[in-house]
This record gives structure tokens, C-alpha cells and sequence, in this order.
């Protein structure tokens, strides 16, 4: 019982990451109707911008958080100008294409680098012991962090004036431009912000598990499994998407072996596609 | 002086030209109406104008600038605005921040709150809906936003396309009186209306469009009282 009440709440600790993830897919499907094949790669390369500044310069993980999402965001947006900018009209299939290719580039740059052994940032906080559960103090900074980044993302997109025009653009791009919105810049931040939420999720997971450079995909297609079940292009329904699912990891080793995790996460998201194909909480249009 | 001027501008859609050697001029502080039957050009014009569609051929000149190939958000922040067709609000945003949007020239920022004063008094309706979703408003109150929207980006020149489309006679008497005051605050209007008559009415210019190409302009007086325009679109 109280195994099961720990890994719970490791589970919903988690989902806060998850959801962020999934926040950065569901972000840049919402503002240009692209899904994003590279974001398990930037995951990964989150983990390994925290690993590699505190391994070899012993720069705090927290701080690796920051730079990780500098990064990210830079990232983005050099792959948005290169690759995605110009088959952002075109069919689905030419986004998906070029996105997968980078996906491809990083993940061959990164094994050829890293190889494929892998790692861990080799960093301890202790635990917190409540009652007869304990809990890392690792997973509750990471998923307080996430929680802060949640909240940042909700006061920028509604509160700012950048964050604004990402919101007209998304909604109706011609008549961002028409009201004098640069919408192509916008795009391109966006798509940036959406890695960013990536390569965030990467770094903070890097701090409480375990990671390989392929890790990335792993989280990839939970944030395919959270988007559709919180609705593509609604960052709340993201959010709770991702809590569903890592409670559904905490309740679901009680019952059967981890190893099914991926098989009922993926059954969830066929039903899911298959009964509410917009998702619990509706998506965008 | 001219403050916008379209030399001989083709254009159309992929292969498809619509537009064959179109010429307009808008006289500083004038209000210029654009008609034309349905299918005729008066919306491809607009947008080409605006650079929602490059020309294939010809010139745009703004302010004695060729803006021929500016991308249209840079038209806006030059001060040349228009409130399309079908209105193109933004539906999931609330109507003060589409009026926020409205207002991104740079220009406009500086005087958004008085601007949206004025608004406000212009359409006092909006100001009950403020932070209604603009997309859950009533068709004739989504009318309203989209010329306020316009208005807040304060526009040199500000084109409309359909004004009264789909509106109460009521509503539409409204608009066209806004239209007036507008135009006493110094605003460059080029009006598209299917109201023909009451276009004309209270323009001081009219160009008549067909097939893509001008047909016919003049004063306003002028076309209201000519045979074919009082055929074609006043009916008698
Ligand atoms: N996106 C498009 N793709 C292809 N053809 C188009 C497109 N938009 C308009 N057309 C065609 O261009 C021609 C001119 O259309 P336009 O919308 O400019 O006419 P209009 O004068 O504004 O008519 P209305 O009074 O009905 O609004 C029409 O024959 C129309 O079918
Ligand atoms: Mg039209």
C-alpha cells in the first residue's frame, strides 16, 4: 500500500514534466499545424546539457536547467529558419519529413559523440520522508521547477505582448499580418519556445533518472500520448494530460511489470483517437 | 497629393489572373469607393494592395514609396490598413485584445488608450463586450471589431471590404456615419460595398471594376449620375 501510494506520488511528480513536454509539442502544432519529430532528440539533448556542465564543470543541475533552456530555445529556432520555414504551407507529410530528418542529424551527431551507454548526473538532494513514503527531494524541485515553468508559459502567452501575438498568430496568421504582427518572426519564436518546454523536461528528468542520447524518443511519444489525450493545440488540456499519465506510471508497476508501461500507454492513445479524437478537453479549432 | 497609388497591377491566384493592368488613386483625406459586381476583382485588389497576394506586374506606391513588395505587416506599420472580408477576427481572443492587437504598429501603441476611448465611444457596444470571446459575438457586433480593429492600428489610409454585409439597416446607417467621422479625423478611406447607392453617397471618388480591370471612375456625383451605373448597381 504505501509502495503504491510512493510510486503514485512519484508518478504525478513526474506528470508535471510530462506535461511540459507535451506543452512544447501541442504549442508549436497550435500556432503552425506542424508536428514536431525532433522534439525527442532536443529532450535529449536537454539531459545532456545538464549532465555535461555539471560532470565536467560541476555546474549545479539547476543552473544546467537554465542553459539547457537557453539552448533549446536557440535551437528551435535555427531549425525552424532551416528546415521547417519553408514546407510550413506545404502538406503535412513535408514537415513531418523534414522534421524527422533532423531528428536523424541529431540523434547521429549525438551517438556518434556519446554513444549510446548511458548516463546519469551523479547528484543527490536526499529524500523526504513522509509518514512511511518517501519521496526525492530531486523529483520535487524538478517538478516545483516544472510547475513554475507552467505558470511562466501562462503569464507570457497572456500577458505579454510577445506572448499575444503568438496567440493571434496561431488563431488566424493572415490577420496577425494584416494588423501589422511580423507572423513569420512569431512562428519561429514559437517554434523555438516549443523546443525550449523540450529541452526544459530533458534537463529536470536528467536530474532523478537515468538517460541514454535515444532517450528522447522515449518522451517523445508520451508527449504524442499526452497531446492527443489533452487535445493537440491546448496547452491545459497538456498539462493535465500529463499528470493522467504519470499517475497511470505510478499505478500501473503495482499491478503488472513496468515492461507493459509503453503497451498500455499506447492502447490508452489508439482508444483515445478512437472515441474522442479531439481529445478530453477539446483541441484547437 | 496621392497618398496611395496602384499602377497597372496585375494579379491572381496560381495561374489564374484576375487582375489586368489595375490603376487607382487615392486622394489624401478623400473617401474613394470601389465597386464592381460579385466575382469582379474588388477583394483580390484589396489584398494585392495590402501584399496578401504579390503582384505579378505593375506598382504600388504609398506615401510616394513603392511598397510593391513589402510584406503586409510592414503596410500596417506604414500606416495602411485594411478590415478584410469575412471580417478574419481573432476568435479566441477576447475583444479588447483583438482591439490590443489592432493596435501593434508602433504608432499605434503610443496612443492606444486614447485610441481605444474613442473606440469605445464609437461602438459602445464593444465596450459592454470587452472581455468577451470575439468569436461568440453576435455577426453585426463581429462588424464593429473588425472596422475598431482597424481603427486602432490608426491608419493613414484604411480600406474596408464590405462594410455592410450581412448588417441591419440600422447597423449599417451607424457604420456609414462612423465612416463620416473618420473621415473628419483626417483618414484616408478606400471603401468595397455592395450598397452601391449609399456608397456613392458618401464618397467623393468612385471607380467601377470589372473583369479585373477599371471600367469606369469618377467623382461620386459624377457616377451616380451615369446611365449604366445607374443600370448595373442602382437599379433604375
Ligand atoms: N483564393 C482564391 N483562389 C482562386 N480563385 C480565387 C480566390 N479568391 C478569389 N478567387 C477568384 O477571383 C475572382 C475575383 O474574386 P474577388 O473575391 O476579388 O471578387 P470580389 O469583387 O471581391 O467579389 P464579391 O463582391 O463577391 O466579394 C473570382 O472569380 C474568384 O472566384
Ligand atoms: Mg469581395
Amino acid at each position: 500500500m504505501d509502495l503504491l501510494l510512493a510510486s503514485l506520488v512519484d508518478g504525478f511528480l513526474l506528470g508535471f514534466i510530462y506535461g511540459i513536454a507535451a506543452m512544447g509539442l501541442t504549442l508549436i502544432w497550435g500556432v503552425m499545424n506542424v508536428i514536431n519529430l525532433s522534439h525527442g532528440p532536443i529532450i535529449a539533448l536537454g539531459m545532456f546539457t545538464t549532465y555535461l556542465l555539471f560532470m565536467s564543470l560541476g555546474i549545479p543541475p539547476y543552473i544546467g536547467v537554465l542553459l539547457a533552456a537557453v539552448i533549446g530555445l536557440i535551437l528551435g529556432v535555427i531549425i525552424y529558419l532551416i528546415a521547417v520555414q519553408r514546407v510550413i504551407d506545404a502538406p503535412h507529410l513535408s514537415s513531418l519529413l523534414a522534421t524527422f530528418a533532423v531528428n536523424m542529424i541529431i540523434i547521429g551527431i549525438g551517438t556518434a559523440i556519446f554513444t549510446t551507454s548511458p548516463r546519469n548526473v551523479d547528484f543527490r538532494l536526499g529524500a523526504l520522508t513522509l509518514g512511511s513514503i518517501t519521496l526525492q527531494y530531486t523529483r520535487i524541485i524538478a517538478a516545483l521547477i516544472a510547475i513554475l515553468v507552467t505558470g511562466g508559459l501562462y503569464y507570457f502567452l497572456y500577458r505579454t505582448r510577445l506572448g499575444k501575438y503568438i496567440r493571434a498568430v496561431a488563431n488566424n496568421r493572415s490577420a496577425a499580418e494584416l494588423v501589422g504582427i511580423p507572423s513569420n518572426r512569431v512562428v519561429a519564436i514559437s517554434f523555438g519556445l516549443g523546443t525550449m518546454l523540450a529541452a526544459i523536461a530533458g534537463a529536470l528528468i536528467a536530474t532523478f533518472l537515468p538517460f541514454t542520447i535515444l532517450a528522447g524518443g522515449t518522451y517523445e511519444t508520451k508527449s504524442f500520448v499526452i497531446s492527443v489525450l489533452g487535445g493537440l493545440g491546448n496547452p491545459v488540456g497538456a498539462l493535465i494530460g500529463g499528470l493522467i499519465l504519470g499517475l497511470l506510471e505510478g499505478i500501473i508497476p503495482a499491478f503488472t511489470q513496468t515492461t507493459w508501461v509503453p503497451v498500455i500507454e499506447f492502447v490508452l492513445f489508439v482508444i483515445i483517437l478512437l472515441v474522442r479524437p479531439n481529445g478530453l478537453f477539446g483541441a484547437k479549432e | 497629393m496621392n497618398i496611395l497609388e496602384i499602377h497597372d497591377v496585375s494579379a491572381g491566384y496560381g495561374e489564374v489572373q484576375i487582375l489586368w493592368g489595375t490603376s487607382i488613386e487615392l486622394r489624401d483625406g478623400m473617401l474613394t469607393s470601389l465597386v464592381g459586381s460579385n466575382g469582379a476583382g474588388k477583394t483580390t485588389t484589396l489584398r494585392t494592395i495590402m501584399g496578401l497576394i504579390k503582384p505579378w506586374q505593375g506598382k504600388i506606391t504609398f506615401e510616394g514609396n513603392d511598397i510593391s513588395h513589402l510584406p503586409a505587416h510592414e503596410k500596417a506599420e506604414r500606416g495602411l490598413v485594411l478590415v478584410p472580408e469575412g471580417r478574419q477576427l481573432f476568435t479566441d481572443m477576447t475583444v479588447e485584445e483583438n482591439l490590443e492587437m489592432g493596435a501593434s504598429p508602433q504608432r499605434a501603441r503610443v496612443n492606444y488608450a486614447k485610441n481605444l476611448e474613442r473606440v469605445y465611444e464609437l461602438f459602445p457596444r464593444l465596450k459592454e463586450r470587452r472581455t468577451q470571446k470575439a468569436g461568440t459575438m453576435s455577426g453585426g457586433e463581429q462588424q464593429m471589431l473588425a472596422v475598431a480593429r482597424g481603427i486602432m492600428a490608426e491608419p493613414k489610409v484604411l480600406m474596408i471590404d464590405e462594410l455592410s454585409l450581412g448588417l441591419a439597416p440600422v447597423l449599417v446607417l451607424g457604420l456609414f456615419g462612423t465612416l463620416r467621422e473618420l473621415k473628419k479625423l483626417g483618414i484616408t478611406i478606400l471603401l468595397v460595398e455592395q450598397n452601391v447607392q449609399m456608397a456613392l453617397a458618401v464618397s467623393d471618388y468612385g471607380y467601377v471594376l470589372a473583369e479585373g480591370k477599371v471600367a469606369l471612375e469618377g467623382s461620386s456625383r459624377e457616377l451616380m449620375k451615369n446611365e449604366d451605373v445607374r443600370a448595373a448597381y442602382l437599379g433604375l
